[in-house]
């Protein structure tokens, strides 16, 4: 590309880049503020994050999202809402992040002044991760977005397991990128080009039945299974989210398996000609994502552990998603009726991922309000004994995100849900839907646990007693939400299923 | 007054709830949370009265209906309506409503605000299932229905109660998520969660039994049908009094309620194929029900496990797909709901003074409490059926009905096996009755005080009811043949066409109708 037309896309592209532009600055601005501030209160770093975090989000809102098909830099980045959406989303989960995190530090008297620049620049990496449509800034997202989550992982210096996570997390990233990395090459050996628009058109004129191609998405797929924890790439999950601080785990959890999923949701463009091959095994990885993590759930003893099992779960109902908008347009259905199930089911994927990012983040937010330290965190279920007498209000809302994450009404879980598998059904795959639903089960069962522990128990022994107010407020709003969107989910589906639509590829 | 009675179902439906909320908010003492709940329970009430006055009695479709979209551009919607049979189980609801709360009074000592609150949000969770006319809406509330009962028995029940409470609540969720997928498939294939489009589906046989078999396994268990029974003595003995009140007057009757309402609509050839199989079940439920209910030791388990004999009865009326037998369901489902719901009571009164249930502890109790032995007889007869109250009318036209059935193979075999189920019932209740009110007085039994002037002001409704039931039943059928004609339309029309395909299936509904009439007093 010469010189002249690059500067003027940049030009033009400049308020689009505004909210990463935002993060970075920010983060760099955080960094900067921490070295020639001394004392032990940082309170200013968590304001100077969030106003950030605020800034980006205003960024965003201020510059309308471009029809489908913009892009930013020669077709590194997607200006269109589908980046808009997961945007915002992450600068949400981010914000939220913060202020649990501080709430801890608060408590603690000490404050970690890594943690804020870190989760901004994780943060630009997640929102370039969702945005990137050309498989360098794939790659280059992915780091950005890992490297600052190995450390985040690491965070609490005085642990071994945190330690522990942060190095086991590094370590398997590492092989994850590199399948990435070789997926990717593979894909520009035979396109000759970058972008997914290119690689998708040599993806169309290749001939059938080569080996490379398959082989390319599947080792794209093996990355971004890993960043979503799909089975059987779900290994370091229990370990790395039971061992990091909760509100960093809260922040993996939904904000890298949001981007994760983002990503998967545009490179799934690049699969259609290969889905054939892909079909079949992606199925049996969704199964076994649900069963899996459902079934090891159920022994837990500890909430983050419970959680991150159940994470795995979650991201196998997401795969059901995942799957109905690759079912559609294979059987004889017409065109018409395929774009508007493969809407139906895009709209469901971004809407659970909007929905568990909210109560998995209020159940984690309720882990951070509870613990007295970093070292001391609420996370021994039977510590949670007799909570409702204790702390009436963090009680209701933990019920409430539990009642949600079982996927009981009327609670967004439950719609969220409904959508994933009503867009299943749609898509002709009765029988999945028929195990979706035994899997909603049987996580019922550890779900109502929690919640039986903290009403129906009278407590013994140690018993978590961390309190802040912050945290506490914040999630009484997340669990407001969340019963709110259990009732009138109605628009914001349609925003989703609109969002999905308007996807550039 | 027009903003209420224009959205009277809503008002109905959500004033408990509103009440739930009024008492998290002002309950401050358990005095005031207990009052205004009781103000909530009886304004609901009044509301249904309501609709009892207005409803027309010949008009079989669905009155004061609301309509407004939910979701999906109003393919989903908040569509609620009532028919006759949805009327009496709303004022069955409403009516022992205020009594349950009543009788918490004393019961319920701890954590009075959220019991309160959640004995509000059950109800209406219940009469939002009753009204529902969106397959959605109606499975978010019969969902929703498990979370306070949930915590209901969970948090105020006995040693056991949360085995008790997560059996309860995985046994329901079992049947429920597999009539969800039920659901979704209809819903792809009407384009509507409107009930009225799902009876529109033209659907093969084999796409009918399957989809009966999901529906009808939620509701076999909710009802419970034998062999799913198995949450429920459970629950109903560790759930404290006013649960089990609840459980036993209203949420069993879910069960059959979603088996008339839509199982057997909605997939008529299904129903009318595995309809049978079900009777059969319902039958060896009759009588399991009451064998192990005899002998029990525990009062309480003795009228959970009745609570199974007499429910298969109910399932028994609605397969045999006349008109009759169904009325007799439906009649057996409010009977039932008044005479079990006043047994739990009364076995909560004996309890909250001696804190046992077991019969070897009591006997003699009638020199004791003369009064208390007078209404537990009372509703002991209603229990087993004595004609002139209410347990009669329902198993009279149960019996009748299937016995003219010419729908449901060996039906006559069936009732006459039903029968004795009556006969056993008598045998259990009546031995139980002697065994603890009779004989001669024990030492710790001495002294107990009789009926307190609260527990009779929740007995004496339910009495009155009981008889006014048994005697005139004719209001009530009145409004629930119409209804119960137009939900069987389906099945009729499925004979009809049989039958002229030189397949008649020998019996006309004259007879079972004339039954019908009798009762109703027209000559």
């Amino acid at each position: 590309m010469n010189g002249p037309s690059h500067a003027m896309t940049l030009g033009t592209d400049l308020p689009q880049l505004a909210p990463y532009l935002v993060l970075a600055v920010g983060g760099l601005a955080v960094m900067l503020l921490d070295a020639f501030t001394g004392g032990r209160r940082k309170d200013h770093l968590s304001l100077l994050t969030l106003l950030t975090l605020l800034g980006a989000a205003a960024a965003q809102g201020a510059v309308p999202a471009d029809p489908r098909g913009a892009t930013l830099m020669g077709g590194m980045l997607a200006a269109d809402r589908f980046s808009r959406f997961f945007n915002l989303l992450t600068v949400t989960i981010a914000m939220l992040t913060t202020v649990f995190a501080t709430s801890v530090y608060e408590r603690e008297g000490r404050h970690r002044a890594d943690f804020y620049p870190l989760v901004l620049f994780a943060s630009l990496g997640m929102m370039l991760l969702a945005a990137a449509t050309d498989l360098l800034s794939l790659f280059l997202a992915i780091e950005t977005m890992s490297l600052a989550v190995y450390v985040l992982v690491a965070g609490n210096r005085g642990s071994l397991r945190s330690s522990e996570a942060g190095f086991k997390y590094l370590i398997l990233g590492a092989f994850a990128s590199a399948f990435l990395l070789m997926g990717l090459a593979l894909l520009y050996g035979q396109a000759g080009a970058t972008d997914y628009a290119a690689v998708r058109r040599a993806v169309d004129a290749a001939p059938a039945g080569g080996v490379l191609l398959p082989l390319a998405c599947g080792l794209v797929l093996v990355a971004l299974g890993f960043k979503v924890a799909m089975v059987p790439f779900h290994m370091w999950t229990p370990d790395v989210y039971d061992g990091a601080p909760a509100y960093v785990t809260g922040f993996m959890a939904t904000g890298v398996k949001a981007a994760a999923f983002a990503a998967l949701l545009r490179v799934a463009w690049l699969l259609p000609p290969v889905a054939e091959v892909w079909f079949p095994l992606l199925t049996v990885l969704a199964v076994l994502t649900m069963t899996y993590g459902n079934l090891v759930a159920l022994s837990q003893s500890g909430l983050k552990r419970m959680l991150a099992y159940s994470s795995i779960a979650h991201a196998g109902y997401l795969l059901l998603g995942v799957l109905a908008v690759l079912n559609t347009g294979r059987d004889s259905a017409t065109a018409v009726q395929a774009a508007a199930v493969r809407d139906a089911a895009g709209g469901a994927i971004l809407f659970y991922l909007v929905v568990y990012a909210l109560m998995n983040l209020g159940a984690f937010g309720v882990v951070a309000c509870l613990s007295r330290s970093r070292d001391q965190e609420a996370d021994a279920i039977d510590g949670y004994a007799g909570l409702s007498r204790r702390r009436p209000f963090v009680a209701a809302t933990l019920a409430v995100f539990m009642f949600s994450l079982a996927g009981i009404p009327p609670t967004a879980g439950f719609v969220g849900k409904f959508y994933i598998f009503d867009a299943v059904v749609k898509a002709g795959l009765v029988p999945l839907a028929v195990w979706g639903v035994i899997n909603s089960l049987l996580s019922a069962y550890y779900y109502l646990r929690v919640i039986v522990v903290m009403y129906m128990k009278t407590a013994e022994g140690e018993v978590h007693d961390g309190h802040s107010w912050e945290a506490a407020f914040t999630c009484g709003v997340l669990a407001l939400l969340v019963l709110l969107l259990g009732v009138v989910p109605g628009s914001f589906y349609a925003l989703a299923a609109h969002t999905f639509r308007q996807m550039t590829y | 007054m027009a903003f209420i009675t224009d959205h009277i179902l809503t008002w109905t439906a959500f004033a408990p709830a509103l009440g739930a909320v009024l008492v998290l908010a002002a309950g401050r003492t358990p005095g005031a949370a207990r009052r205004i709940a009781l103000g909530a329970a009886l304004a609901d009430f009044v509301l249904s009265l309501h609709l009892l006055r207005h409803f027309e009695a010949a008009n079989g479709a669905d009155q004061f209906v609301e309509h407004a979209p939910w979701l999906a551009g109003g393919k989903i919607a908040y569509s609620l309506g009532l028919d006759g049979v949805s009327l009496w189980l709303v004022l069955l609801t409403t009516f022992l409503g205020p009594l349950v709360i009543l009788s918490a009074w004393r019961a319920i000592a701890e954590r009075v605000r959220e019991a309160m609150a959640f004995l509000l949000l059950l109800q209406t969770a219940m009469i939002g299932t009753f009204l529902a006319r969106d397959m959605l809406l109606f499975y978010v509330f019969w969902e929703a229905m498990l979370i306070p009962m949930y915590f209901l028995i969970g948090i105020w029940g006995g040693e056991r109660r949360v085995y008790a409470a997560v059996k309860f609540f995985l046994f329901t969720m079992v049947g429920s998520v597999f009539m969800l997928v039920a659901i979704l498939w209809c819903y792809q294939q009407a384009g509507s969660m409107a009930l009225a489009d799902f009876l529109q589906l033209e659907l093969s046989r084999g796409q009918q039994s399957w989809l009966f078999a999901a529906f009808a396994l939620a509701f076999a268990i909710k009802v419970p049908l034998f062999p799913f029974h198995t949450w429920l003595p459970d629950a109903h003995v560790e759930a404290p009094t006013a649960g089990s009140v609840i459980l036993a007057g209203i949420l069993l009757k879910m069960g059959t309620y979603g088996l008339l309402r839509f199982a057997i609509p909605l997939f008529p050839e299904a129903a009318l194929a595995l309809g049978p199989w079900l009777a059969w079940l319902a039958v060896i439920g009759i009588i399991y029900g009451a064998l192990v209910a005899m002998v029990q030791q525990d009062v309480k388990k003795l009228v959970a496990y009745s609570s199974v004999s007499h429910l298969g009865f109910v399932v028994l009326g609605l397969f045999s797909l006349t008109t009759t037998g169904a009325a007799g369901g439906v009649v057996q489902m409010l009977a039932h709901g008044l005479s079990t719901g006043a047994l739990f009571l009364l076995v909560g009164v004996i309890y909250e003074r001696r804190h046992t249930r077991q019969i070897a502890e009591f006997g003699g109790l009638a020199h004791a409490m003369p009064a208390y032995a007078a209404v537990f007889l009372f509703v002991t007869l209603a229990s087993i059926g004595l004609p002139g109250l209410c347990g009669f009318t329902g198993e009279f036209l149960i019996l009748f009905g299937t016995f003219g059935s010419g729908l449901l193979p060996h039906a006559r075999l069936l009732v006459a096996l039903a029968a004795t189920g009556v006969v056993l019932g008598a045998i259990y209740m009546l031995w139980m009755y002697q065994r603890v009110f009779l004989g001669k007085l024990g030492e710790r039994n001495r002294g107990l005080p009789d009926l307190s002037v609260r527990e009779w002001a929740v007995l004496l409704p339910i009495l009155v009811m009981i008889v006014a039931l048994g005697v005139h039943p004719a209001p009530l059928l009145e409004r629930l043949e119409p209804s119960l004609e137009r939900i069987l339309a389906p099945v009729a029309a499925i004979r009809q066409t049989e039958s002229s395909y030189g397949l008649a299936l020998g019996v006309s509904a004259a007879q079972p109708a004339a039954a019908t009439a009798a009762l109703k007093g027209d000559r």
